[in-house]
């Protein structure tokens, strides 16, 4: 849309129109159409005016007051209880908590055993004797080598 | 329609200065209304259901065209200001915030309704439609009530396609006729803003409608 018609949209879609945006509007299909779009979107939502006697029942007051008496202060859990968005928080809080919950205690757990259940998961396998009290052990799983040396060094016995 | 870009370069006003209109809503005399209902005057909430009732009232009818849901919704709207005047803040005028108070009730009414078709044969009385015919000379007399009804039930869709803002501020304009100036005072807002969202209104209104057309048509 040219800006000259942009700028006098308002008076435009109003019915007041200046010589030039008269003028440039005859010129200028796109600008015309566009005008005679919003117009028509103005004239419906004028459609939205109510007639001058609309007003409520009298006694309007009266029942106000009573609507208001009925439904007293809002509570702060009505915010949860009343809107749709609320009541999705609440059911989103409730399931964090018992996410975070089930963390912290499947956490807890995990330390207080965490190096026995390592050696009882994978423990040492006694694979034979080479000697009187010298025992050969392999350990199972995928542990290191490195593991194998410090269980034989710890299991060593001198003849 | 040609699509704008950020800022849209409104010219300045008539005296060709940028105007910025400030309104002190502070210290009115409908401030001091206000100050009254907050610390819980019974009397001065009776003065402004009284004042705005008839306002509200007409707006609502306006959008729903049903007198017992205007009545039943300018309560609920009524009974909401009473609960949350202590939020006021004074930045807009009263009728402002009243205003948007009361076409949100509307739009929620509506939402939890799921009214697609606003007007049923059985609410719409003859006297309603004699009602519509006389309510705005500029509508074109000649247009037949069911085309009209049509175009009012699919502008009330496209609204709800805006902001609050937006909605409340093209409402303001084009059904209550105020001029860019009051809604400037109204809202503490300059008024090369207001028009560049009343503008920016017209044409998210205008391209909702073409595609709202657009999935009608697939649809068909």
């Amino acid at each position: 849309m040219h800006r000259l018609v942009r700028d006098h949209i308002e008076d435009i879609v109003a019915g007041v129109e200046s010589a030039s945006v008269t003028a440039h509007l005859k010129a200028c299909a796109e600008c015309q159409s566009d005008v005679t779009a919003m117009r028509a979107q103005s004239a419906a939502l004028r459609e939205l005016r109510a007639a001058n006697d609309a007003e409520p029942r009298p006694g309007f007051y009266a029942r106000v007051m009573e609507r208001i008496e009925a439904q007293g202060p809002a509570s702060i859990w009505s915010l949860f209880i009343e809107s749709a968005f609320g009541r999705r928080i609440a059911v989103a809080s409730l399931a964090l908590a018992l996410l975070l919950g089930v963390y912290v205690i499947s956490s807890e757990r995990a330390v207080d055993q965490p190096i026995v259940a390592g050696q009882q998961a994978q423990p040492a396998v006694v694979v034979g004797e080479d000697a009187p009290g010298r025992v050969i052990t392999q350990m199972s799983g995928n542990q290191s080598s490195n593991d194998d040396v410090l269980v034989n060094l710890v299991t060593y016995q001198e003849q | 329609m040609s699509s704008l870009s950020g800022a849209i370069p409104f010219p300045a006003t008539k005296d060709g200065t940028r105007a910025r209109t400030r309104v002190d809503h502070r210290n009115s005399e409908e401030a001091a209304l206000v100050r009254r209902v907050q610390a819980r005057d019974e009397m001065a909430f009776r003065e402004i259901v009284e004042r705005y009732q008839a306002k509200v009232f007409s707006i609502i009818y306006g959008i729903l065209r049903n007198r017992n849901d205007a009545e039943d919704i300018a309560q609920q709207v009524f009974a909401k200001i009473y609960f949350s005047i202590r939020n006021f803040d004074f930045r807009s005028s009263l009728l402002t915030w009243i205003y948007k108070i009361t076409v949100n009730e509307c739009y929620d009414y509506l939402r939890k309704k799921r009214v697609r078709k606003l007007v049923y044969e059985s609410d719409f009385s003859a006297e309603d439609a004699q009602r519509m015919e006389a309510s705005d000379p500029a509508v074109d007399p000649k247009t037949p009530v069911d085309v009209r009804l049509a175009q009012r039930d699919l502008i009330v869709k496209l609204l709800s396609k805006v902001s609050e803002q937006d909605r409340s501020l093209i409402l303001l304009k084009e059904v209550n006729g105020h001029s860019v100036e009051e809604l400037a005072a109204m809202t503490g807002l300059n008024e090369n803003t207001i028009k560049v969202k009343l503008f920016r209104t017209r044409q998210k209104l205008l391209k909702a409608a073409s595609r709202l057309t657009r999935v009608r048509t697939t649809a068909n």
